[in-house]
């Protein structure tokens, strides 16, 4: 059981890198910039809703680190960048889930939110200016679809390999 | 979806609209004024609080006044007075120069660098 989950954690931070670099080609940044869907967190809160808390933050930490290094930039400012967010995401995610407050729903749309909020941070921190703070809003208006959009993703799936009765959504 | 789902939403547009309020304040936030007279600087002036100064020039003194983020010169000693009679300058395009006394107010805003995001 226990090789079965840790297999089954590896497929999903695997999921999550590919999901990362392929949105980082397509790169749908249009008016906003910073501003991506965050494919990549589908695989987080899967691993959130099968398991736990602790793969959640194993999944998501590890995508984050393996797939700069991947794209040849560890430890570069978007790598911050990406962890400042992941980190916060993660907690936020944790906390709504332990809650029992929210639905699936409310547990993405938080963590999208918390994760814009990360980077936010961390670019003022790094560039010791204000300038991103000026996308704040528009970045959390938009991190209510994509984290929607990601719930409705991360149910299907598990939906389908629950046999259609994951009750506890 | 849960309610709490809903009120969440809710309260994270809430928060984006207010966010958003201060940026319709902060205009021209960090603006300094700095007077130079003989090419030395003598006095750099926070443009957010209206106050007078009083600068020695060349042929005496240079009374400058702050009022509502804009900078002028008051009173001073010229043949002219081109620098009292410019008014109140807010661009930092636009120094307030008076030669006889050999002193220039400038507005210059907090340095800016470009910078590149990856």
């Amino acid at each position: 059981m226990r090789v079965k989950k840790s297999v089954i954690l590896a497929f999903l931070v695997a999921v999550g890198i590919l999901l990362q670099l392929l949105e980082s080609f397509v790169g749908i940044f249009m008016i906003v910039p910073g501003y991506k869907i965050g494919l990549a967190n589908i695989a987080g809160l899967f691993a959130l809703y099968m398991y736990d808390e602790k793969s959640l933050a194993y999944v998501s930490l590890l995508r984050i680190f393996l797939s700069s290094l991947m794209q040849g930039m560890l430890f570069s400012v978007s790598f911050w960048l990406s962890l400042s967010g992941g980190i916060l995401a993660c907690i936020a995610m944790i906390l709504a889930y332990r809650s029992k407050a929210f639905s699936i729903y409310g547990v993405s749309i938080l963590g999208a939110s918390f994760h814009n909020i990360g980077q936010v941070i961390a670019i003022t921190w790094i560039y010791q200016q204000y300038f991103m703070q000026l996308f704040l809003p528009i970045l959390l208006a938009l991190s209510i679809v994509s984290g929607i959009l990601i719930a409705v993703v991360c149910r299907k799936v598990l939906d389908r390999l629950s046999g259609g009765n994951y009750g506890k959504i | 979806m849960k309610k709490a789902d809903k009120i969440l939403i809710v309260c994270i547009m809430i928060v984006a609209v207010v966010l958003c309020v201060p940026l319709f304040f902060s205009k021209n936030e960090n603006a300094y004024a700095s007077v130079y007279v003989k090419e030395k600087q003598v006095l750099r002036i926070d443009l957010s609080k209206d106050k007078t100064y009083v600068v020695n020039g060349k042929l005496g003194k240079v009374h400058i006044e702050v009022k509502q983020k804009k900078v002028r010169v008051t009173q001073e000693k010229s043949p002219h007075h081109y620098c009292s009679k410019q008014g109140y300058v807010s661009d930092a395009n636009v120094p307030i120069v008076c030669l006889p006394n050999e002193t220039v107010v400038k507005i210059e805003k907090e340095a800016s660098q470009d910078t590149v995001i990856q």
